[in-house]
């Protein structure tokens, strides 16, 4: 593993190598953030350092729905990158009217559907070279 | 701006192949001036190399440069490498075009180059990663079968598209490949093979998807003046069109079957080149995965909106049909050595406009297009045309 480290696929996530790190200090606390535009009102997803639609330099951290539901997906049972294990759920689901790629977890890939409910969880994943834990927003069937 | 046509092309062979990330430059390279002869390494004034990741597979930058000197080029007008995932090798074309269409060179090498099977296997695949968004895609784990994986699902919810009809595009472009003796994979393939190959991502299986492909192809453009003092038979740049709709899968359309930025690339194509999907007799199109073929049917205007699996079903996109797609075995068969395949398919279109596609040669070929894309969101579509008989 210290082999493919050298190829860390996570993202950077504490303050001193992100600006977006709020977003990251969220998810610890178990809440899905993303950023709203103080000139337009506008939230975006993912979060942003700037809205591209009004120009306006100042963005706000809000709270997205824990709640959704599932736009689409796929199982991939083969062929997923070292050190991903297989099945993996990956979907597109619909929250606060955004958008959000994931991966589902504890799904079973055979009762997956689309319109499917489901509900955010954060996902740990491996520590920076640092030491500081990271982490992914994950979402689970609801029911 | 003034006329540009392709003089000269060269491929080397595809595959996993016992040969470095120099040795496929070198093949291409070579291939390519042994089909014009009238040009020696010295008389090219420009380079441009489409290359993705030498950084993680070869453990090289400057690519052009090392490029230049393997092949004896001294670039004087123009020296490049374009990085734009798998549409890197058309990117290339394009600014090889405009900088001859411009005036600013009248000769100049397009070489695409990929070599992917390197360091291992393992790594190969997470390598894939990097042409996603690494912050909000890559990190959970993504590549480009689920991505495509998404739009099969869409179209077969939407338009009743079959796992048959998509597996008979693997079946189409295996049995191409089984002409080209330059392709990955040789040995053609059945529906009940296709259908029963392993799953990779519901509902797309192993031979419904490119495959992981070293291999290297290159281009020589040339001004008017250059390309007739060359050959008798240049084969023309007709029309060009790029366009970008996202980068992100949550920025695209939110219905993933449709495509509209390679609806727009294509119309920006025909437009130029004044000419309709109706004229096309030969197309090499980006099947990286079997839907993505299907679904550039439509966008293309090769058929209506949602018929494309009857249009392959019917034979209609092959030898005998309204426009032969991937004859030289696309990316399925060929393979997809990502910098190299939008060289590879200016390069069939090539010999296919010239009548020099031997075993897989469309008949009477005189107008083709290249489609090549990068992810869902980018699509880059070129048209050639033969002289005027
Ligand atoms: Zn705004």
């Amino acid at each position: 593993m210290s082999y493919f480290r050298a190829v860390d696929p996570f993202p950077l996530e504490s303050p001193e190598q992100t600006r977006l790190a709020a977003f990251y200090a969220g998810l610890a606390d178990g809440r899905l953030t993303t950023t709203r535009c103080t000139g337009c009102d506008r939230t975006a997803w993912p979060p942003r350092l700037f809205c591209p639609e009004c120009g306006a330099d100042g963005v706000e951290w809000v709270d997205l729905p824990r709640e959704g539901t599932v736009h689409g997906f796929t199982v991939q049972e083969t062929g997923l990158p070292a050190g991903f294990p297989a099945p993996r759920v990956f979907a597109i689901v619909t929250v606060g009217g955004h958008r959000i790629f994931t991966v589902l977890l504890d799904a079973d890939p055979a009762r997956v559907a689309v319109g499917q409910p489901v509900r955010f969880v954060p996902l740990a994943i491996d520590p920076d070279s640092k030491g500081n834990p990271r982490w992914l927003p994950a979402f689970t069937p609801s029911a | 701006m003034r006329k540009v046509a392709l003089v000269g092309a060269g491929v080397s062979k595809f595959g996993v192949r016992k040969a470095s990330y120099r040795d496929l430059i070198w093949e291409a390279g070579k291939a390519c001036f042994d089909a014009v002869p009238g040009v020696k390494p010295r008389d090219v004034e420009g380079l441009v190399v489409g290359s993705v990741m030498p950084e993680r597979t070869a453990f090289q930058s400057h690519i052009s440069s090392l490029a230049a000197e393997a092949l004896g080029i001294r670039p004087g007008a123009l020296s490049a490498r374009t990085e734009h995932m798998c549409a890197s090798g058309t990117v290339g074309i394009r600014y090889a075009y405009a900088f001859i269409a411009a005036g600013l060179a009248d000769l100049v090498m397009v070489l695409g180059v990929e070599k992917l099977n390197q360091p291992s296997g393992d790594e190969a695949i997470l390598n894939m990663g990097t042409g996603v968004d690494r912050e909000w895609e890559a990190a959970f784990g993504l590549t480009a079968p689920p991505c495509f994986a998404l739009a099969a699902q869409r179209h077969m919810a939407e338009y009743g598209t079959t796992e048959e009809q998509l597996a008979l595009v693997g079946v189409k472009n295996h049995t191409h490949a089984s002409k080209n003796p330059n392709a990955h994979f040789g040995k053609g393939a059945t529906l009940d093979q296709v259908l029963c190959s392993r799953m990779i991502s519901t509902p797309l299986r192993l031979f419904m998807c490119s495959p992981i492909t070293d291999g290297a192809a290159a281009v020589v453009l040339a001004s008017e003046d250059r390309a007739r003092d060359l050959t008798d038979r240049p084969v023309w740049i007709r029309g060009t069109g790029q366009a970008l709709d996202g980068f992100q899968l949550t920025s695209l359309h939110e219905d993933y079957a449709h495509w509209p930025a390679l609806r727009r690339a294509a119309g920006a194509a025909y437009r130029m080149a004044g000419v309709t999907a109706a004229d096309v007799d030969v197309a090499e199109v980006h099947d990286c995965f079997a839907i993505a073929e299907l679904i550039a049917y439509e966008e293309l205007g090769f058929c209506a909106k949602g018929e494309a699996g009857p249009f392959v079903a019917a034979g209609r996109s092959d030898y005998g049909g309204d426009v032969v797609v991937n004859p030289r075995g696309g990316l399925i068969g060929c393979g997809h050595p990502l910098g190299a395949t939008g060289v590879a398919q200016a390069a069939e279109i090539f010999v296919q406009l010239r009548n020099e596609a031997g075993a897989r040669q469309v008949p009477d070929a005189a107008l083709g297009l290249t489609h090549n894309n990068s992810g869902m969101g980018e699509h880059v579509v070129m048209l050639y045309g033969r002289e005027a008989a």
